[in-house]
């Protein structure tokens, strides 16, 4: 979905992304190696999200043509969840892709010592008009923000005693917070608060939800 | 009984030991095991204790001989007392002692030091005590171990704990003597086995029947009573002038949300009663309920408004009074309740039945039926349930290193796992040790380790862990509920308190209060100070269905059987009406109603299967006949109804096919959603195979924080990487058990096969139609799968969209 939102042109992807009019392609709360992190503490979770996740992220920047990549935050999980393999995979996404891939320092990525250094991670970045931060805490008040960190979701009501919970996309005054990436992350229902834009991708492309079918 | 060593206690009571109890004690001493059956306040601790007691003075032997079971934590207080009792003059250095949740650190260190003569403990202790590599050593001396309230065990997963537990303890000390304790039960046989396999046993029944008394307090206007539905407190007035005539009540409800308002209504219409009414249930915080429990034993209070909360065990003697407040829906649950009055040995239990709908006066006559007939419920043994056992495999693997062959021959000794197959027995230890897949293992997964052919947990960080997570209980997210000043109320469910907003009032504890903020888990309330309705809490929980024997009892008092009853006559003129428009419903046929109103048209069936059967069989229907228009399913104890604009002028014969058996799993699977009700399900099970850990209330364990999720997203993680996942499949099979009585539906459906078919047109609404047909605007549509609902969803969200 294309609009101009916050005075600028970007388009919601309904693959939890969002492209910039320089065909910037911002992702964020990927939170790779999460099950391994999971197994080290004695919790038998499957492994296979993080090799399909930047799977499925390459072929979105060969989709949409990206020009560079930037990943706002808790790229990684934790420190026990950040192995070599996952390295590996890393380096070889990156090799792949062939654009620029910077990374801005999320809360779980704090964590981890020494975080790989070809991401330039850093913690915030001005892209496309842009202000690129992790928190949404950070967010500036002179110029429109993208943030992520929530892992928002929209619970929506169905008509029936039911509803339904989809990752979703949040406007909030200045600011756009993005939905997490990751396919183990979870997520948080978003309070709707007056005036908050929400948007969600049930199928293949995004919607605006009107706010009478929210629930908190 | 001359020369006994128990006589002088007995002597010192003027007590006469009864023959089940010099049964027992004789089969003891032969070196048996049991099942004693026997109801509450009949001597039955003294039948089971005295055995070990009698050996314990003739040989004295050092350590920890008995060990006893409590199903419940509160009870164990009690218990002691009753076991300490005739040690003190019979041997008093025999000690016992209490080794619970709720022991002291002190004592738990004394305890891990040096274990008494007996201890009382709970299913999850005992478990707790098998992680200690010393515990083999210190249970060397064991001659018994005494399984209380089994009744309460069977049928659950702490039941199964408790079996493979046993079979631990007998796999080390093949001599051990166990005996249970039960009430009455449909099949006490299978409780015995599921207790005792294989082990030379006997089954004692105490032959003192208990003089039970169950009365119904007959409504003064029956024209004017509600034909069935809502939480009528109609009667309260007749209900306040029997309790002016008892001394203590207790007054069993439903549901706890009942209990509240039961609780408002009674002090509205006595205010003089106030300080000795009081109120009792589960999500009362705990000193609350220690204070009310107090009041009950000596006396002070007037009445108790309770769930099953206090259903269990504890001698309340002042209590002379029970009334049960609604359906009593099963007829052992109704003895249970009544047994809570009357406790000493020969006095009459009494209960006092109060009605809330017309069709409930039915019950309470077919419920004395079935008790005088003693034709009571059975507890079906659960069979295989592969949480509890990952969890019992790394309790053994952190006591001590066990060898594969050997441990399967132990876990299949146990009821529960007799039939444990060896895909089943190789998961689990892939589960254990690798993660579970039998090709692609978890590369950092590891709990158990393999070493010389020894299963064993040596990461003490990981026993630690287990060890918080022992048990088979796990509660739904829970909010407390306190005042400013820090005092608790209790716990109320997350869903309901999220949807109050601060200013909100509702109706908790007894008490009318004021929300003023929900913080982080945690509730600040004040008492609210403006007359105004509040939302009375409601806790979630899917309501108990009408139990199968219950049913046929109430087919039989419909079809004109038994003799004269109060609660019959007075429900004759309503019965009358049914008859004269249609015809009354039983269990031999199928009573099938067709009729129309403006909204279109309307089909009742009366099954009588209970609720949940019910609910499994209309969505079945709905589903099967394929309709275009919406249809709207709703259901009770005695049938469903299927309401649509139009479709619904059947045949008998287009009747029989849509309630056929022919693929009745599938058709099940894909009309309830069932993948949809597994994953919430699968909170449960996860938790008791250590996917996810047990959150501690208060704290949060440091570096936790970055392992917690929830268990729906796991159960798509797992449907996704690891389909083979047998919880996924355990998951899926205990909510159908669970939610829709799956074994018990399937019954009905082939008996409905054998049923003739009375399928008659009705003018009006009759008496059994109209509750049905008035719960179709709170009713549910059976929600289709995940993608109809997103396609629904879609058309929804992009005509929003385009407006």
């Amino acid at each position: 979905m294309t609009t101009a939102l916050l005075e600028q042109t970007i388009e919601l992807l309904p693959e939890k992304a969002v492209l910039l009019a320089d065909r910037t392609l911002v992702v964020a709360d990927l939170h790779l190696g999460k099950a391994i992190a999971f197994q080290a503490k004695g919790l038998a979770i499957p492994e296979g999200d993080s090799d399909s996740d930047l799977a499925s992220l390459a072929t979105l920047c060969q989709q949409q043509n990206a020009s560079r990549l930037i990943i706002d935050g808790d790229l990684f999980h934790s420190p026990a969840g950040l192995t070599t393999a996952i390295e590996q995979s890393l380096e070889s996404f990156m090799e792949k892709l062939g654009i620029p891939v910077q990374l801005v320092i999320g809360n779980h990525d704090r964590k981890i010592a020494r975080l790989p250094a070809k991401l330039e991670p850093v913690p915030s970045i001005e892209a496309a008009g842009f202000h690129i931060v992790h928190d949404p805490g950070e967010a500036r008040d002179d110029r429109p923000t993208i943030a992520a960190h929530w892992h928002p979701v929209a619970r929506i009501a169905d008509g029936k005693r039911t509803s339904l919970r989809l990752p979703c996309f949040l406007i909030r005054g200045e600011m756009l917070v993005l939905p997490s990436f990751g396919s183990f992350t979870g997520g948080a229902i978003v309070e709707p608060r007056k005036d908050d834009r929400i948007f969600v991708a049930p199928g293949d492309q995004v919607i605006e939800v009107p706010p009478r079918l929210l629930r908190k | 009984m001359p020369g006994n060593p128990l006589q002088p206690f007995f002597r010192q009571r003027g007590w006469r030991a009864f023959p089940f109890q010099k049964q027992t004690w004789a089969a003891y001493a032969d070196g048996k095991s049991g099942l004693l059956h026997a109801p509450t306040g009949l001597g039955k601790t003294l039948a089971v204790w005295g055995g070990p007691v009698i050996e314990a003075i003739m040989n004295p032997r050092s350590g920890c001989s008995v060990l006893w079971i409590t199903p419940l934590r509160a009870l164990a207080q009690d218990t002691l007392r009753a076991l300490r009792e005739p040690l003190e003059l019979l041997a008093p250095d025999l000690q016992v002692e209490a080794r619970t949740g709720d022991t002291p650190a002190a004592l738990r260190a004394r305890l891990r030091k040096r274990l008494p003569f007996g201890l009382v403990t709970t299913p999850e202790s005992l478990s707790l005590m098998l992680t200690h590599p010393d515990t083999r050593e210190k249970l060397s001396g064991l001659r018994a171990v005494i399984v209380d309230e089994w009744h309460e065990l069977l049928g659950t997963k702490r039941g199964v704990q408790t079996e493979l537990c046993l079979a631990r303890l007998r796999a080390w000390l093949p001599d051990l003597q166990i005996w249970g304790l039960s009430a009455t039960l449909g099949n006490l046989d299978d409780a015995r086995a599921t207790l005792l396999g294989d082990l030379p046993s006997v089954r004692i029944d105490a032959d003192l029947k208990k003089p039970i008394r169950i009365e119904t307090l007959i409504p003064r206007e029956i024209d004017r009573f509600p034909w069935s539905g809502h939480l009528g407190t109609r009667l309260a007035p007749q209900v306040v002038r029997e309790l002016e005539k008892a001394h203590t009540t207790l007054l069993f409800t439903n549901t706890r949300s009942q209990t509240e308002i039961w609780f408002q209504e009674l002090v509205a219409l006595r205010p003089d009663w106030r300080d000795t009414l009081a109120m009792h249930h589960g999500s009362l915080d705990r000193a609350e309920r220690e204070k009310v429990e107090a009041g009950l034993r000596d006396g002070s209070l007037r009445c108790v408004v309770c769930t099953s909360s206090l259903d269990l065990g504890v001698d309340f003697s002042p209590v002379d009074q029970v009334i049960q407040v609604g359906s009593p829906k099963g007829i052992a649950r109704l003895l249970q309740r009544a047994g809570r009055s009357g406790h000493q040995p020969g006095k009459t239990s009494r209960v006092l039945g109060v009605p809330t709908h017309a069709m409930e006066l039915v019950e309470f006559a077919a419920v004395r039926d079935a008790a005088l007939a003693r034709h009571l419920e059975a507890r079906r043994p659960l069979t295989k349930p592969l949480d509890v056992l990952v969890q019992h495999l790394v309790t053994c693997a952190i006591g001590e290193p066990f060898e594969p062959a050997e441990m399967r021959r132990e876990i299949q000794s146990s009821h529960a796992f007799r039939d444990l197959g060896d895909d089943e027995w190789n998961w689990c230890l892939g589960f254990i040790s690798n993660g579970g897949q039998a090709l692609a293992a978890y590369p950092r997964y590891q709990k158990a380790r393999l070493v010389d052919g020894r299963y064993q947990v040596d990461d003490k960080r990981l026993i630690t862990q287990h060890r918080l997570s022992i048990g088979t209980i796990s509660s739904d997210a829970h909010v407390s509920v306190r005042f400013a000043n820090g005092h608790s109320l209790g716990t109320v469910e997350e869903g309901f308190i999220s949807r109050l907003k601060p200013g909100n009032l509702l109706v908790f504890a007894g008490r009318k209060l004021e929300l003023m903020r929900l913080h982080q888990r945690v509730a600040t309330v004040r008492v609210a100070t403006r007359q105004a309705k509040g939302h009375v809490a409601i806790w979630g929980g899917s309501k108990m269905p009408l139990s199968t024997e219950l049913s046929h009892a109430m087919a039989a008092r419909l079809r004109g059987e038994g003799g004269r009853a109060p609660e019959m006559t007075a429900v004759a003129p309503i019965l009358a009406i049914q008859q004269r428009w249609s015809r009354l419903p039983d269990d031999r046929s199928l009573l099938v109603e067709h009729t129309r109103s403006r909204e279109g048209e309307h089909l009742f069936i009366y099954p009588m299967a209970g609720r949940l059967v019910h609910e499994g069989l209309g969505a079945l229907m709905a589903y099967r006949l394929r309709l275009k228009d919406d249809v709207t399913v709703t259901q009770n104890d005695y049938g469903f109804c299927l309401s649509a604009r139009r479709g619904l002028h059947l045949s008998e014969d287009a009747i029989r096919f849509n309630l056929t058996l022919d693929s009745l799993l599938e058709d099940l699977i894909a009309c309830l959603n069932t993948a949809e009700l597994a994953r919430r399900h699968f909170r449960e099970v996860a938790r008791v195979a250590g996917l996810v850990l047990q959150q501690l209330p208060g704290r949060q364990q440091r570096g936790q924080r970055e392992i917690q999720s929830s268990s729906r997203l796991l159960f798509e993680v797992l449907e996704r990487y690891d389909p083979a996942n047998l919880l996924l499949l355990q998951s899926q099979r205990e909510i159908l058990e669970k939610q829709l009585e799956y074994s018990r539906l399937g019954n009905a459906l082939s008996e409905i096969k054998e049923r003739p078919i009375h399928l008659i047109e009705t003018e009006n609404l009759t008496p059994m139609a109209f509750p049905l047909w008035a719960d179709r605007l709170s009713a549910t549509l059976p929600a289709g799968d995940v993608a109809s609902r997103l396609e629904q969803m879609l058309e929804e969200l992009n005509q929003a969209a385009t407006r």
